[in-house]
């Protein structure tokens, strides 16, 4: 469950490398999303996100160089949750209040918002980094499954249809929808777990 | 086994999941889950615990905090470095059909047709304008790269007449950093002109592959870029669409080459824009394009500046989801400092590049020539710095130009950390013998000072430049060693 702590450090170690571009693609095709609705979550527009997610990830590259992968010491989640809070602050602080007014939320709300503990906000990172994990998990199996398969699955797992509902609607029996969501729910799990294995 | 009352074993339950089971007992189990709960549940458990199946349902079902990358989502993966051009989703295929369809035919299998007597190789690419294709030259024996204009746009008359004045434009400026144009001319009704066959990239190819750039990189090639821009202005011309994609770096030589002249045209030719048409990229618009009022040559170097800041930085300095809010922000909003996100980046380059950037044309430099030199003089600096000085031109750039961000919060917020920092650099100062008289006044107010303005206050440093780099060096590494105590 618990994705960054103990399963990035290589790809940390490599983000280090100024010259491993594929692991900063990859860190960035991580981490961006990541950060992008946490900053939408306190309320920030698009743009202002998106240039929040270029601020916090130019600092990540900027000193990642400087984060020393020791396990006595700060965890990366803890750097970068200092990172992103500080951007995300700044950000706001930045942003001119008449910009916020078709939103209906105040500064001062907008700042409540934002995690009181250093725990919290790991945790919320943490979370982030999963929902990344199992979406681009799920992009990688797609094309595994046939489409009715997929919709199956897709169907009633994500879009809370009832699976007789879905069968009616795919023309499979009820048994065939529970059987094909669970083959794919399976392959799901199985990529989520590869992926958490390669991030690191 | 079939029976309603019975349930399947977990081992056949996973044997069916697996579908590691005979044709018939497949159907049987799947028939079986048709009505029994019981088997349903077991079956639901075992393939994936309960939690993954909520995470399943939470994290894959989409909300309204998603990227805004629907489309695309491939290319999350690519770097925040790459820009995303607003008009990107377009679709060239047509026209590049149509440019294959319109070509004649050739008697060479490995060639795709034939455009006057030039036969074509293949596509190079599409633009808004445009299909660019590969042609070679018998008659010289060379490749020549052959820009059409866009089949679609072929039968508006205003289209073809600006098609026509890019080539007549582009022709009367002869200089190294432009791109040369053979020849201009008409098959079947689609106007074309050949240009010379160029290997290498880009410099938009080079900041979507390599990122930032590195400050020599950065002046070498603005000065270039200067230099063919001021080639043009001498013919009375305004490139328009000065942007990374325009410019175009020689594969072998360090030669840098501007092209694309599509909407340049005579600086007293006032026509098309008014029609309300966007005409040009808006992220390295001046705010004069932007506001769709008359503009002169230094409304390219406004885009110039945007260019600089987007090599320093790997994205243009204005960004918004619409070419609308780009506009809006070009004409409105200072972008964020460089040297907040890339400190490695000088304060006087930062100055230069804010100069360029000056939202009224009065305010910044006046011609490309001025700017190349001054590019040049700092491009001899940085190269060899013990043998040429930074101009001082430059150097009155470095003084108003806003310090990195911990000078305004971190700083300023922790008093101590200026009167720290300010200690040093009156040791440093001191050391170097820099500081006449008057500089105590300057360095011990009662108060602690708002430190950018420090900074703008100190004195002149006749020959200090490299001391002053020093120093400011040392104050950044003091910040990031001392940066744990603010967290």
């Amino acid at each position: 469950m618990s994705g960054i702590p103990q399963t990035s450090a290589s790809l940390l170690l490599r983000i280090k490398d100024p010259a491993d571009r594929d692991a900063w693609e990859e860190f960035v095709a991580i981490y961006r999303p990541v950060i992008y609705r946490m900053a939408r979550r306190r309320g920030l527009q698009d743009a202002d996100a998106q240039d929040l997610v270029q601020r916090v990830l130019g600092s990540v590259a900027s000193s990642v160089e400087e984060w020393e992968h020791d396990p006595r010491r700060a965890r990366f989640s803890t750097w970068l949750t200092t990172v992103t809070r500080n951007a995300i602050i700044d950000t706001l602080r930045r942003i001119k209040p008449d910009q916020n007014a078709g939103g209906g939320t105040s500064m001062l709300q907008q700042l409540q918002r934002l995690p009181q503990t250093q725990e919290s906000a790991a945790a919320e990172i943490q979370r982030e980094y999963r929902r990344q994990l199992f979406r681009r998990a799920a992009a990688g199996i797609r094309d595994e499954f046939e489409e009715a398969t997929w919709n199956a699955f897709w169907m009633t797992t994500v879009d809370n249809v009832a699976v007789t509902d879905a069968a009616s609607q795919l023309s499979r029996t009820v048994g065939s929808v529970y059987a094909a969501r669970s083959r794919v729910m399976r392959r799901l799990k199985e990529k989520v777990s590869q992926l958490e294995a390669t991030d690191g | 086994m079939s029976v309603e009352s019975q349930h399947y074993k977990s081992e056949v339950i996973e044997q069916f999941l697996c579908s590691d089971l005979p044709e018939s007992e497949l159907r049987d189990v799947e028939q079986h889950i048709e009505t029994c709960d019981s088997c349903r549940a077991a079956l639901h458990e075992t393939a994936a615990d309960l939690g993954s199946w909520d995470e399943a349902s939470e994290f894959l079902t989409s909300d309204e905090h998603d990227l805004a990358l629907k489309n695309d989502d491939a290319l999350v993966a690519t770097d925040i470095r790459t820009t995303t051009d607003p008009s990107g989703a377009t679709d060239y295929g047509t026209d590049v059909r149509q440019v294959i369809a319109w070509l004649a035919p050739t008697d060479d299998p490995a060639m795709l047709g034939r455009i006057g007597t030039y036969e074509i190789a293949g596509v190079v690419g599409a633009g808004g304008m445009g299909v660019v294709v590969k042609g070679f030259d018998r008659a010289l024996n060379r490749y020549v790269a052959i820009k059409t204009l866009a089949p679609h746009l072929a039968s508006s008359g205003a289209a073809r007449r600006r098609f026509a004045r890019e080539a007549q434009a582009a022709a009367a400026v002869v200089h190294d950093n432009v791109v040369a144009i053979h020849g201009v001319s008409e098959a079947n009704g689609l106007p074309y002109l050949v240009m010379p066959y160029l290997r290498g990239t880009s410099l938009q190819k080079r900041i979507d592959g390599n990122g930032s750039l590195n400050v020599s990189e950065v002046l070498r090639i603005a000065m270039q870029t200067a230099r063919g821009l001021a080639a043009a202005h001498d013919q009375g011309l305004v490139h328009r669409d000065i942007k990374p994609a325009n410019i175009l770096m020689d594969g072998t030589t360090e030669r840098v080459l501007l092209t694309d002249f599509g909407l340049a045209r005579a600086a007293d030719d006032a026509s098309l824009t008014h029609s309300g048409v966007i005409a040009g990229t808006p992220y390295f618009m001046s705010p004069e394009q932007a506001e769709g009022s008359s503009i002169d040559h230094r409304s390219d170097l406004f885009s110039l500046g945007s260019v600089m800041y987007a090599m320093c930085m790997g994205r243009p300095p204005f960004r918004a989801e619409t070419s609308w809010g780009i506009l809006r922000k070009v004409s409105d909003s200072t972008p964020t400092a460089i040297r907040e996100l890339n400190s490695e980046i000088p304060g006087w380059l930062a100055g230069i590049i804010s100069r360029l950037h000056e939202k009224s044309a009065d305010d910044r430099f006046q011609s490309a020539d001025e700017v190349a030199d001054l590019l040049e003089q700092c491009l001899a600096h940085v190269q060899q710095p013990t043998v040429h000085a930074l101009p001082d031109a430059a150097m009155v750039l470095a003084h108003h130009e806003r310090g990195p961000s911990w000078f305004g919060s971190k700083l300023a917020v922790a008093g101590g950390g200026v009167l720290c920092c300010l200690g040093l650099a009156i040791w440093m100062g001191t050391q170097a013998g820099l500081f006449d008289a008057s500089v105590p006044e300057v360095v011990a107010p009662s108060s602690p000072p708002e430190p950018t303005g420090t900074f703008a206050e100190l004195p002149a440093w006749d020959d200090g430049t490299d001391e002053l780099f020093e120093l400011q060096k040392a104050i950044e590494k003091l910040d990031r060693d001392t940066a744990d105590f603010w967290k």
